[in-house]
């Protein structure tokens, strides 16, 4: 329904909407999605109690970025995706989409590419029938199926197969077919459900390799995993949830930069060399070399000592966390 | 709309031939056959009668038979593998979704309906039966019957699992049959409580019996036209009001 200018869709409950609004983050960042205080609550049945999976979650997805969503199992992604894609009602919260993608839903839907957590699709038809399927409810002609086919297939290694039942794909081969019907139309927005979970090493980085692609052509992109290697590597921001409550929502590096311990690992030649300076230990003796910790004050001291005695150095490396240890952490506390 | 209606009515359609569920009804259509020429054999003066009996009978039963277990998994499954994610992600409303879905399966019915009608009218004439309007009517109800059971298998299955809206559906079919002998009997006469539930029974739910004009076919009995023009009314109505209350309800059902 149209209230004034806002296209606002009203669902089970009469605080949730889906309006469209010209949003500003920072400089000049449009948002693509705005995710304001989100409640879903879920009861299994009439006299259990309920069980909150989202509790007041607020985020912001801006628009051309590559945004990570982590969390365990369980910590209320699939269902916040739910949410966006209007599977799922939440009980209270609003979330405003981008006016780039349109003023209505299904203009909005339009610009959009989803793919779900695991995949079945429909058995008996063919890859190419399926694609047509979905090609056509996303309003593309059949010369523009055709084109986008001919341009993905052979990318996700699924051409030889367009023309066997979907029974007969592997795990893989799902997921990889799956992410094509996800960008056939071109979509503003991709919304991925936890994508690479269930491919081998090199799936991940073809498919990997694929999603980057399509991010460098400018398109906004959120996916779900609970791989946080796979976040570190290609996003550019991350949202963390745990037990439905939103842990951590920003940039990648911020999050790094702020967890950097500025200790540095020294590692010289022998096992002669002892530093004068005070804040450093001994971390390990292996074949013939040492290796030091030391406090980023005192680098500088150590390097001026190391090229007096003329010790052989031969490593010398910041102690980054990883985003895996960072979250561990969070999670821990 | 139209375009998006119809490719998920055209894809189901697909997916629920390629399943080879029609194999069934060429397994009935051979039956028939057989039975026809055995009864040829075995019945004196009226082989045709049989072979309408038995060729009537098969239609109904696998016409049901197909709506009540396909219709039962028509939107389970689609949950449960989360195709219906990947179809409702796009530009498509929920309404045309579910439309859609029950054209498909219709579609299916009607096919079958088709086949087997064909190869019984075909059966029946070739030993010296006669086609006439009562036996197409026939048809054309065992047609809106199971339309109208699809619609509430479909119907139950938004809020029950596929067991159990099998199960219930069969038991409200049996029951819509079997309601107005029920009534007639001594036993229900004689109980006003009992009668008022069978009469409060049958405004609600569903009179299959309505729809079933085989016996009049058989036997050749005359029905006026008002009982034909008001059953094939009611068997109409109550399957729009059915399929509106499924799209209503889909639309406000939360798809976890």
């Amino acid at each position: 329904m149209k209230v004034d200018g806002t296209y606002k869709k009203k669902g089970g409950n009469e605080n949730q909407e889906i309006s469209v609004a010209k949003l500003r983050l920072n400089h000049n960042d449009f948002i693509m999605l705005k995710f304001k205080e989100i409640t879903k609550t879920f009861k299994t049945d009439l006299t259990a109690q309920a069980f909150k999976a989202l509790d007041q979650v607020s985020f912001e997805i801006p628009e051309g970025s590559m945004v990570g969503f982590l969390g365990a199992n369980g910590a209320g992604k699939t269902t916040s995706i739910k949410i966006i894609m209007d599977f799922i009602r939440a009980d209270t919260g609003s979330m405003e989409f981008s006016p780039k993608l349109g003023s209505t839903r299904s203009e909005i839907f339009k610009k959009i590419g989803f793919l779900p957590e695991r995949p079945y699709f429909y058995p008996n038809l063919t890859g190419r029938e399926f694609l047509y399927f979905l090609g056509g409810l996303s309003e593309l002609r059949k010369s523009e199926i055709e084109q986008n086919m001919t341009k993905w297939a052979p990318r996700f290694k699924i051409d030889h197969a367009l023309n066997r039942p979907l029974k007969t794909y592997s795990k893989g081969m799902l997921q990889r077919i799956g992410f094509l019907s996800t960008i056939l139309h071109d979509p503003e927005f991709v919304i991925l459900d936890e994508p690479i979970s269930g491919l081998d090493p090199i799936g991940r980085k073809e498919l990997k390799d694929v999603i980057v692609e399509i991010h460098r052509a400018g398109k906004t992109v959120f996916f779900s995993s609970h791989i946080v290697s796979d976040i570190e590597e290609i996003c550019d921001r991350v949202i963390f949830l745990q037990n439905g409550k939103l842990v951590y929502d920003g940039g990648v590096q911020a999050l790094l930069d702020s967890h950097e311990k500025k200790d540095y690992l020294v590692k010289i030649m022998g096992h002669d060399f002892t530093p004068a300076t005070k804040h450093h230990s001994l971390v390990k003796l292996a074949g013939n070399t040492t290796t030091f910790l030391i406090h980023r004050n005192e680098k500088d001291e150590l390097l001026k000592e190391i090229l007096e005695k003329k010790a052989d150095l031969i490593g010398l490396e910041l102690i980054k966390p990883t985003l895996e240890e960072i979250f561990y952490h969070i999670r821990s506390n | 709309m139209l375009n998006k209606l119809f490719l998920i009515s055209f894809y189901t359609f697909k997916e629920i031939f390629k399943s080879k569920v029609l194999l069934i009804t060429l397994f009935i259509g051979i039956a028939l056959m057989v039975i026809t020429y055995v009864a040829t054999e075995f019945t004196y003066g009226t082989p045709e009668k049989v072979a309408l009996d038995f060729g009537l009978g098969m239609l109904s039963f696998s016409s049901l038979g197909i709506s009540l277990f396909l219709g039962a998994t028509l939107l389970p499954n689609e949950i449960n593998s989360r195709t219906v994610y990947t179809v409702i992600s796009r530009p498509v409303p929920r309404w045309v979704f579910i439309l859609g879905k029950v054209l498909g399966l219709s579609a299916i019915l009607f096919i079958n309906v088709f086949i087997l009608s064909v190869m019984t009218l075909a059966c029946s004439s070739l030993l010296g039966g006669e086609i006439n309007a009562m036996t197409i009517l026939a048809i054309v109800f065992n047609c809106l019957e199971s339309i109208l059971l699809l619609l509430v298998v479909v119907f139950l299955s938004l809020f029950l699992n596929t067991t159990l809206s099998t199960v219930v559906s069969l038991f409200i079919l049996i029951l819509g049959h079997a309601i107005k002998e029920t009534q007639t009997t001594t036993f229900v006469k004689e109980r006003v409580y009992l009668n008022t539930l069978l009469e409060f029974y049958h405004m609600v739910l569903p009179g299959f019996y309505k729809l079933n004009l085989k016996d009049f076919v058989i036997y050749k009995q005359t029905l006026d036209g008002t009982y034909l023009l008001s059953s094939f009314a009611y068997g109409t109505c109550y399957s729009l009001f059915l399929l509106f209350m499924i799209i209503f309800i889909f639309n406000k059902k939360n798809l976890d």
